[in-house]
């Protein structure tokens, strides 16, 4: 058990993920700056606003459900680590026995989400409520295409389930992305991703300018910045997936290390910048990018993929 | 042996003997259930660990009838029996405080006596014909279990009726030609393919009535209906565990015993899976009654069940079998907890409530844990039977069948399933027990001992057989039906629940480092304006969205007029055929004599050829 709880805490579980999702934030803000024009944070940044909202007056809502609320980003970090550890332990390749196959990783990807809702419904905000009802309406709409790419996957792997196979299945016969079906999947990836990040333009869960926060607007202090570490984390794993699925993971010899890591870097510069040149879009125009667009775009992967494309 | 007789036949007679006892002795009644339940536990326990085997019951020194008396005592029915007898004892324990005087039902408990005893027979019986009088049975005890005080709730009591009825007459009509084919009237001695006309009409008979118990579609619609206007004792006992546990586990009779599926076969039974779990999903989505909201849950739910057995592989039939299992479980705990709130508040209706979070905890606690495990969080007990569902399908697409080929069609539906369970839950949790407190519930107060104690034990054993499932739960309940198991995917629900105390644990001492000591309880901000006792944001808008487009709208409309409903559609056609038919009886003489001469033509032309 100790291994399990080493992995989940300090490698590459809450402390690693947390760090590289910290630096990928930075990236993240620097590069938003530099297409506004901007400076742009120093590199510590994500760091002093973690330890900035520790030392901050947490706020309770007063008529809403507390232990639930406090609860809740406690929870939604257990979401992050515990998928960061899932999906990191096989791209690193790193063999052991603690493993959660595609269908596990789906839903524990969920649960931050998940986890966000509760709170924010606990609270009792009606402005919270809106973002929940608009995260969990996302959800739906994102939920079938992020499917079935994956299925695309699977097909394309011959029928396996787990990451590290699936890796393996890569390294061997070529990464996925060098197909038509590989490409268009991972357009659909990418919308998705950008979704489940909560970024323009899907962040009308958050919607500053209308609902002031939304699904974490009732968060501050201590519980933000749990909220904070979790999208650090999530900010990390899910482009480390992309780069699972579609990219042949990761490699540690020589000078591929630094191309591991601007596989990474790749993804969260091309999620940047899709939330940096985009109006955000109003939920119902979301749901139906998602149902229609995104889903004909998936099948036609799947299409592809059993044909062997 | 004598187990097995106490078992059916003690509860039934118990039940007859209370019908004397007065009304107003509730609680009498109530004391000598509970006993009985309890006793039935114990037997269906030292039933459970009996060997299996085929038993002849000798009745009295009566040849005729004892020839009837064949019970099937294996693995399958001995594992029904266990939860029936389990979900017996838990729902008598609530009852106990549930049934008071503006609640009761005349002979609550001689019913509930007579269903734990029919029950246990049904699920013996390996003779048709006795299966067939316990299975309409309980029929009538779940008619007679429904109290109509008004319109709505009569209705639907003979709704109820006449749907249950009708199966079970077609169920009839299918066990007549089985015996037709076979000569035979025991299960254990029937396997036939589902080929040829008779073959066919007999599987598709047995089907409607295992899918009517269940509640399958499109024989669901008394489901929502009932449970609406039922105790919440009643729905939980009859509607979410025990049909549930009946309805499926004849279905595994009859898809993996009495017939051989062909391809067509398991084709039907994944679509109608599929259309159950999302025709009744997106149905409960837009409830705002949260009884109904249940009631169609119970009803997608039965859709996973169908999509495990259909796959008829071992591990879809464990599925199948697990998700029976645990919806059983969360379902009967959440219409438990809907129970224990109507009867606190008296409230119907998802708008009326809100935040009760703080005034019933113990009751929240529980609804939480049934919502995330019907829902498929990991690592609760509703997440491990949908993986193996997710695994089966995918093992299952590498057949060669048209149904194998179209496995991408059964994960996503399943999938989508999942997720709109978690959308309508979310809306039902949050219209309840999270949101704005509501002024007028201040002095709601927790439900008494005797009804949360049985929501906290179904709640802790959701969480037990989700954490333990690959360790003991599967291996000592279902695989000694299916065989072992392998499985394709990897889900290691054990440490994983381990790191959820650990980051619990971590959550706490990021509290106790932060400045947590430092907190302050405050009105919650919106905008900066002034927070009104009307600002909200009713959990039922929350898929208005989803309602408004256009397609689904049209459904949504349709549905409204019951299009979907068999059972106004067959009163339709019933109307209409009666409408027919007056017209031949409008009163006038000459009309008669028309009748009449026309009558001898035919009899004499059919007298000459």
């Amino acid at each position: 058990m100790g291994k399990e709880i080493f992995y989940f805490l300090i490698f590459p579980g809450l402390l690693f993920s947390g760090i590289v999702g910290g630096f990928l934030s930075w990236f993240d803000r620097k590069i938003t700056a530099r297409v506004q024009f901007r400076q742009g944070p120093p590199l510590l940044q994500p760091l002093y606003d973690f330890i900035k909202l520790l030392t901050k007056e947490t706020l309770i809502p007063k008529r809403g459900s507390q232990l639930t609320f406090l609860i809740a980003p406690i929870l939604a970090l257990f979401g992050a680590v515990i998928s960061s550890v899932f999906v990191l332990l096989p791209l690193f390749g790193i063999k052991t026995g603690f493993l959660g196959d595609l269908i596990v990783i789906i839903y524990l990807l969920n649960i931050p989400s998940l986890s966000y809702m509760i709170g924010a419904l606990a609270s009792g905000n009606p402005l919270a409520a809106v973002g929940a009802s608009r995260e969990m309406k996302l959800i739906l709409s994102y939920e079938v295409p992020f499917l079935l790419v994956l299925i695309s996957i699977i097909i394309k792997s011959e029928m396996s389930i787990k990451l590290s196979e699936i890796i393996a299945f890569q390294t061997a016969n070529g990464a996925f992305i060098g197909s038509i079906s590989g490409v268009i999947g991972f357009i659909v990836v990418l919308m998705c991703i950008q979704a489940k990040l909560g970024l323009v333009p899907f962040d009308m869960a958050e919607g500053e300018g209308e609902i002031c926060d939304g699904i974490t607007i009732e968060f501050s202090g201590t519980t933000y910045a749990l909220v904070t570490l979790a999208k650090y984390i999530m900010l990390f794993v899910l482009p480390a997936l992309v780069v699972a699925l579609f990219f042949a993971g990761m490699n540690f010899e020589g000078i591929n290390i630094l191309w591991s890591i601007l596989k990474v870097v790749l993804v969260v510069l091309l999620v940047t910048l899709v939330r940096n040149t985009n109006p955000r879009v109003r939920i119902d125009q979301a749901m139906r990018f998602f149902w229609i667009w995104m889903n004909l775009l998936a099948v036609v992967s799947i299409i592809l993929a059993i044909l062997g494309l | 042996m004598i187990n097995l007789q106490y078992l059916i036949f003690l509860p039934i007679g118990i039940g007859i003997v209370l019908f004397l006892i007065p009304e107003f002795l509730k609680q009498v009644k109530g004391v000598v259930n509970l006993l009985i339940s309890i006793f039935t536990l114990y037997t269906s326990i030292l039933v459970f660990k009996m060997s299996s085997g085929i038993i002849n019951i000798e009745c009295f020194k009566f040849p005729s009838i004892s020839k009837y008396l064949i019970f099937n005592v294996d693995s399958l029915s001995k594992l029904i029996v266990l939860f029936i007898g389990i979900f017996g004892f838990l729902f008598a324990l609530y009852s106990l405080s549930y049934i008071t005087k503006e609640k009761a039902i005349t002979g609550y408990y001689s019913y509930y006596l007579i269903t734990l005893g029919s029950a246990f027979g049904a699920v013996f019986s390996d003779n048709l014909i006795l299966f067939i009088i316990f299975w309409g049975i309980l029929g009538l005890t779940l008619y007679m279990l429904i109290k109509g005080f008004d319109e709505e709730s009569s209705s639907a009591a003979k709704k109820t009726f006449i749907l249950i009825g009708a199966s079970d007459s077609i169920l009839i009509l299918g066990i007549g030609i089985l015996w037709k084919i076979t000569g035979s009237m025991n299960m254990s001695e029937v396997h036939i393919a589902t080929t040829g006309t008779l073959g066919i009409i007999a599987f598709l008979s047995l089907l409607v009535g295992s899918f009517t118990k269940a509640g399958a579609m499109p024989f669901h619609s008394w489901v929502p209906d009932y449970v609406k206007k039922a105790p919440a004792s009643s729905s939980a006992y009859l509607p979410a565990s025990l049909d549930k546990l009946l309805g499926i586990y004849f279905l595994i009779r009859i898809c993996r015993d009495i017939f051989q599926l062909t391809d067509w076969a398991t084709l039907m039974l994944l679509i109608i899976g599929s259309v159950t779990i999302i025709g009744a999903v997106m149905m409960a989505l837009v409830q705002h009654n949260y009884k109904k909201l249940l009631g169609y849950h119970a009803v997608s739910q039965v859709g996973y069940m169908i999509t495990g057995i259909a796959l008829g592989s071992p591990l879809g039939i464990a599925a199948g079998m697990f998700h029976m299992i645990n919806n059983a479980l969360y379902k009967g705990g959440l219409f438990l907890t809907a129970g224990s709130v109507e009867k606190q508040t008296g409230k119907e209706n998802l708008d009326e409530l809100g935040g009760l979070s703080k005034m019933m905890p113990l009751t929240f606690f529980a609804a939480l844990i049934f919502a995330l495990s019907i829902s498929g969080i990991p690592p609760f007990n509703g997440f491990f039977s949908k993986w193996m569902i997710y695994q089966g399908i995918i093992d299952f697409g590498n057949g060669t069948g048209l149904a194998n080929k179209l496995w991408i069609v059964w994960l996503t539906l399943a999938v989508l399933g999942s997720a709109l369970t978690l959308a309508s839950f979310i809306k039902l949790i949050t219209g309840i027990y999270l949101g704005r407190r509501n002024e007028k519930l201040e002095k709601v107060k927790e439900v008494s001992f005797l009804m949360w104690l049985p929501q906290i034990v179904i709640a802790i054993v959701c969480i037990g057989f989700g954490i333990f499932a690959a360790k003991f739960v599967i291996p000592y309940l279902i695989e000694p039906v299916t065989g072992k198991l392998n499985y394709v995917g990897i889900w290691q629900s054990q440490s994983v629940s381990i790191l959820i105390l650990v980051s619990v644990v971590v959550g706490f001492l990021i509290y106790l480092y932060g400045n947590m000591k430092n907190h302050r309880v405050s009105e919650s901000f919106i905008g900066g304006e002034k927070l009104q006792e009307e600002t909200n944001f009713s959990s039922l808008d929350f898929y208005q969205t989803i309602k408004n487009f256009k397609f689904l709208s049209f459904c949504y409309k349709k549905a409204e007029k019951k299009w979907f409903d068999i059972y106004e559609i067959f009163k339709k056609i019933i109307l209409w055929l009666n409408h027919v038919f007056s017209d031949a009886h409008n009163g006038f003489l000459p009309r008669y004599v028309f009748w009449y001469i026309a009558g001898l033509l035919i009899l004499l032309i059919i007298l000459i050829f």
